[in-house]
């Protein structure tokens, strides 16, 4: 492994952007961070509120029209690389929000998160588990380590 | 001067910095690992992630412009932090202290003041997208005051950068100059044959104090938790480093640890009379000063909330009152 | 609420802060706008909409069951208070009579679900004040009330037990599950005791929110503030007095004085051992039969209102049946009331604490993003 490698795996800083789901994931996510029990820390995960300093974007939610653009924004602020993980069934395919009856969209959402920004790692459940979020963090880190 | 005198010298003035450097990398992740994961019942990073893997890495990053109205000074300035930082070790050092009046407490105080000024062209010159520029339809019809000026969330830390300067930084100068009062010299030189005739300054009333007094202007000089209102998460985020990113954001990082390591040198030459030096035993303790005082200042920073002004207007006073005190002592 | 005396002197606002939809100090996305003068909060505007899913209009036709467990996605933090709600308003439609261990199920699950909801707000509040330590350490505590509702109700998060005429079969509560419950609450009582104990004691802490952001009772009332936040500025109000299945369980009304950040944060403290209290007397008097009750018919009913207390204040959810689907859904989540006491508690205070402000009153905006209209009467 390349320096340039190894100094990317033992620093992740970790952004968190929620885009209006229901709050389950944002609470587990934050739980995984700072939960004693779960600890991202110690796999070198950092949480950051700065997407300058971000590796890593964890997006929540359907996102909805509002977040569309804010969503965005910080995604085109975070410098190369960087690595998109989605999170929950809202994130991955809108959840139970995208849909009015059958297939009719709702107009409300912008969403699924891959419509808007390239994603990296999906990472299913309603809501997630700290543990799963850990899993996604982990498996997103090849693209970082390997891109140039 | 003969030619080894002065090979000697260089040789001794370069490595104490590296090895300064070397040290200076370690003392966040020993912080975070050894104190606050532990004070926190968790395991924590490794000890290299946050000094010096997470530096590196963003070494590796791409080099984007930030979002300020003169990008190139923006990303100037942390190495003119660098450079004042630079310049206080190189002062410390025995050799270099034929420079006279640069090497005095006086030159030492000048350069700590750029620092805290870096802090107030930073803030004003970062504009992150996390505040005004966000995309979000904020003066529409029916929302309230449209014509107020609008500030980044940046401005504000600079305004409170602003504000440091002029009483945050009291406490720290205050000690300082109680082994000035009690050398009778601003030279770095005579304070240090003082206290190898006397005895270190610490071991009397008025050191004790000033150290106590020293070590709470360290805090606040380094912005650490509840003194960190320059860069609270609660309401400015990062505050002023907020549009740092890649090696600019590295250098912050290197910068933070390398003040780390300076004040303690600082503190060891002032308050031990042991000056940083390669060649000799001394090193070792202001090694060990440099790490015993990020211990304590992570084991103060884990159990305090973040000081608004009405916290940290009285802390100020009293210290200062606490410093005025030690130099008093310092005369008798 | 544009009214308020505190607020709106001309002249004084020097510049604008904004903040948000995604900040280090809020969890969900909104947006607020300060308007300070020297770090002095003048006047405060929180906007919200930002998360708008329109739930109401996908319960619109949907089946009663489906439209039910869909309320469960309202919110990530109260999701079985929503369905509780939603399906109370069902069987009181229909007239369905829950069985009485069912109803039993269904408060111990609630007072669960409050104790989580306290502790996150405990923790959240920390973090806000800068105290990293001991948000880590209420997370930690907070753990424990997870396994719990993982247990029975198989979920982390959307947890929701009732469904129309009990509880699901699967939340059950076996002899296993008792003691794990029972020894949860020995757990959590001398958990929550210490960390309390801890908090009060400690003098940085206790000097950023002493009088911090307060609000009078006279404001918490004409501002139709609700739940805990209400009863820290000292007024009685507690809906579960007056639900009658917390009718065979004694427990205390809290109330505070001041409607200060302390008061709030004692609040919620003082409010999770009432929780333990009444899991403890549920625990112990649970009736034996049956869970749930299938003997209901479904008709049409005219629109049925209900109202109870959930961690964050009142709930309120309304609407139709129609051939057994839901027709013209309406929820008023608490945190919607509570916004007004956001802003005016901001008011005259630092920014620093201006943020505590509003996390003091324990916001929950992804509750609260449904079209609504203020009106002032």
């Amino acid at each position: 492994m390349s320096l340039k490698s190894y100094s990317r795996a033992r620093a992740v800083h970790v952004m968190l952007v929620y885009t209006g789901g229901c709050n389950g994931c944002d609470i587990e996510i934050v739980n995984s961070i700072f939960s004693p029990k779960y600890d991202a820390e110690q796999y070198k995960i950092f949480l950051t509120w700065n997407p300058r300093e971000a590796d890593v974007l964890v997006v929540t939610g359907p996102v909805t029209k509002h977040n569309e653009k804010p969503l965005k924004a910080i995604y085109d602020a975070i410098p190369e690389p960087k690595a998109v993980i989605a999170a929950g069934a809202c994130a991955l395919m809108g959840g139970v929000y995208k849909n009015i009856h059958g297939d009719i969209p709702s107009e409300e959402i912008a969403g699924p998160v891959d419509k808007i920004i390239p994603v990296a790692a999906k990472v299913p459940g309603c809501a997630v588990r700290p543990e799963d979020v850990l899993a996604g963090a982990v498996a997103a880190l090849p693209l970082l380590l390997e891109a140039k | 001067m003969e030619a080894s005198t002065i090979i000697y010298s260089t040789a001794a003035v370069i490595g104490t910095i590296i090895v300064a450097f070397i040290v200076s990398l370690w003392l966040p992740g020993i912080e975070r690992k050894f104190v606050h994961a532990r004070i926190q019942q968790r395991i924590g990073p490794p000890i290299s992630s946050p000094g010096f893997m997470a530096p590196l890495k963003f070494f590796f990053k791409e080099t984007i412009t930030p979002n300020s109205p003169v990008p190139r000074l923006y990303n100037a300035l942390p190495l003119v932090a660098i450079l004042s930082i630079f310049f206080i070790l190189l002062f410390l050092i025995p050799q270099m202290y034929f420079l006279g009046a640069l090497a005095s407490v006086i030159a030492i105080v000048g350069l700590l003041k750029v620092e805290e000024v870096i802090y107030v062209f930073m803030g004003s010159l970062s504009q992150s997208v996390m505040s005004l520029s966000m995309p979000f339809p904020d003066v529409v019809k029916g929302a309230k005051h449209q014509k107020v000026t609008r500030s980044f969330l940046e401005n504000l830390s600079s305004l409170r950068a602003f504000r440091l300067i002029a009483f945050g930084s009291f406490p720290l100068y205050l000690a300082i100059f109680v082994p000035v009062a009690m050398a009778g010299s601003v030279f770095l030189g005579d304070i240090v044959s003082y206290q190898q005739i006397h005895g270190p300054i610490l071991f009397t009333v008025a050191g004790a104090i000033g150290a106590i007094v020293f070590f709470m202007g360290y805090m606040i000089l380094l912005n650490e938790y509840p003194f960190a209102i320059l860069k609270t998460k609660a309401d400015v985020i990062e505050g002023p480093y907020m549009e740092y990113a890649a090696k600019y954001r590295a250098y912050n990082y290197i910068a933070r640890g390398f003040l780390m390591f300076a004040l303690g040198a600082l503190f060891s030459v002032l308050f031990l009379g042991i000056p940083p030096n390669l060649f000799s035993v001394g090193i070792l303790v202001n090694i060990v000063v440099a790490l015993l005082f990020p211990i304590f200042m992570a084991v103060m920073s884990a159990f305090s909330p973040i000081f608004t002004n009405k916290q940290f207007y009285p802390v100020v006073t009293g210290l200062s009152l606490l410093g005025v005190l030690a130099i008093i002592a310092a005369f008798i | 609420m544009d009214e308020d005396k505190k607020s709106s002197r001309p002249g004084v606002i020097e510049t604008e802060i904004t903040m948000g939809p995604v900040h280090s100090a809020a969890i969900e996305p909104y947006r607020v706008r300060l308007f300070v003068e020297d770090e002095i909060v003048k006047d405060a505007e929180i906007t919200v909409g930002v998360n708008h899913r329109g739930i109401e209009r996908i319960m619109e036709g949907l089946p009663v069951e489906k439209a039910n467990s869909l309320t469960e996605k309202i919110c990530g933090i109260c999701s079985n208070s929503h369905i509780w709600n939603s399906v109370l308003v069902a069987e009181k439609g229909l007239g369905i009579e829950v069985p009485e261990r069912a109803a039993y199920i269904r408060v111990i699950m609630e007072e669960l679900e409050r104790l989580h909801s306290h502790l996150l707000y405990l923790a959240h509040g920390n973090e806000v004040l800068g105290h990293e330590t001991f948000a880590m350490r209420l997370f930690y505590i907070r753990e424990t009330v997870m396994e719990l509702l993982r247990m029975i109700g198989g979920n982390r998060v959307q947890y929701g037990v009732s469904i129309i005429g009990g509880v699901r079969p699967r939340c059950e509560l076996d002899e296993m599950r008792i003691q794990k419950i029972i020894q949860g609450m020995d757990y959590l009582e001398e958990k929550i005791a210490d960390f309390a104990d801890r908090f009060v004691s400690d003098p940085m802490v206790i000097s950023r929110i002493t009088g911090t952001c307060p609000i009078p009772k006279k404001e918490a009332l004409r501002l139709a503030v609700s739940g805990p936040t209400l009863r820290a500025t000292g007024v009685e109000l507690d809906l579960r007095r007056d639900m009658k299945e917390y009718d065979p369980f004694e427990f205390d009304v809290i109330t505070q004085e001041g409607g200060d950040v302390k008061a709030n944060l004692l609040m919620r403290v003082l409010e999770s051992f009432e929780s333990i209290k009444i899991i403890r007397q549920a625990i112990k008097d649970l009736p034996k039969g049956p869970i749930t009750d299938r003997s209901w018919e479904m008709q049409d009913t005219d629109v049925i209102k209900s109202y109870i207390e959930v961690p964050r204040g009142r709930l309120y959810h309304s609407y139709r049946l129609e051939d057994g689907r839901v027709r013209g859904s309406i929820v008023r989540t608490p945190s919607m009331t509570n916004i007004g006491a956001m802003q005016y508690a901001c008011i005259g205070h630092h920014i620093t604490d201006a943020q505590l402000g509003i996390v003091q009153c324990d916001p929950c905006f992804t509750c609260t993003d449904r079209a609504i209209q203020i009106i002032k009467l």
